[in-house]
């Protein structure tokens, strides 16, 4: 699936997100509602946020995402955020964001090894 | 209109936020700025810029290079002609916001770059000047 520069892949029970480069407020707003209704039609336990290809996340962007990672858990969704430059990491930071307890990987590999093992967890446990 | 080094755009639609920093990561980069600093002035170019979009509705954003003894460094100006900030100091405490924002715009603009000053007059503007320096080695 592609929402203009947004693409959506469903990998088993996991939606990748990969996010544009430099994405307008539009695009970031689209994001927010084609993810949660690509979680919804495609039943997805699981979101990952690729953040590699991004090199600026203002207050706009960052809300957004945290947004949507609250949202994705009011749905039974479990989200990792990946890749985050190091750059973008500082500045975000210094910026004043905070990212609460939301679940981060290095890569998109080892967000899938992640989610992997909490969605295990979920399912035994439940 | 925008010789190397400084240029000037308009700022009155969303679409202008990207322009802006687009406009902006080239003038950074290339002043020589390392890829941390070029996205620290991105980052804060796009807070003052929505600012104007969002509560003044239009204006103008400048930018220039600078210089001074021990090197250069990069001005960036935003100017509207928008309602104002009645209260300049509460503004620049991180998490307060007239708006639907989160309040980090202005305050985290600072902590991102060297120098900021900000002049306000209800019901005639905003002008907000910010600079990052970049050392000679």
């Amino acid at each position: 699936m592609a929402y203009g520069n947004i693409s959506v892949i469903k990998v088993r029970d996991i939606l990748l997100v990969t996010v544009p480069p430099d994405p307008d407020d539009l695009t970031v707003t689209e994001l927010q509602e084609q993810v949660l209704q690509a979680m919804a039609v495609h039943e997805a336990k699981g979101l990952i946020f690729n953040l590699s290809t991004v090199d600026t996340i203002d207050s706009f962007f960052a809300r957004t995402v945290t947004e949507t990672v609250k949202m994705a858990a009011l749905m039974g969704g479990l989200t990792v955020l990946a890749g985050m430059r190091a750059s973008v990491a500082i500045t975000t930071t210094q910026l004043g964001l905070s990212l609460g307890s939301t679940l981060t990987a290095l890569d998109v590999d080892r967000a899938m090894d992640l989610l992997g093992t909490a969605l295990r967890r979920e399912e035994s446990s439940a | 209109m925008n010789e190397p080094g400084g240029g000037e755009m308009r700022i009155s639609t969303e679409n202008d936020i990207v322009m802006a920093r687009k406009s902006v990561r080239e003038a950074a980069v290339a002043l020589g700025f390392g890829v941390t600093d070029v996205t620290r002035i991105v980052t804060a170019a796009s807070e003052l810029t929505r600012n104007i979009y969002v509560y003044a509705g239009s204006g103008v954003m400048r930018w220039r290079s600078i210089v001074f003894e021990n090197g250069i460094g990069l001005e960036l100006t935003f100017a509207d002609q928008g309602p104002g900030i009645a209260d300049v100091e509460r503004a620049m405490e991180p998490g307060y916001s007239t708006g639907k924002g989160l309040g980090m715009g202005l305050p985290g603009a600072k902590r991102l770059m060297d120098e900021m000053e900000l002049h306000s007059e209800p019901g005639q503007g905003t002008t907000v000047c910010i600079r990052k320096w970049l050392l000679r080695r």
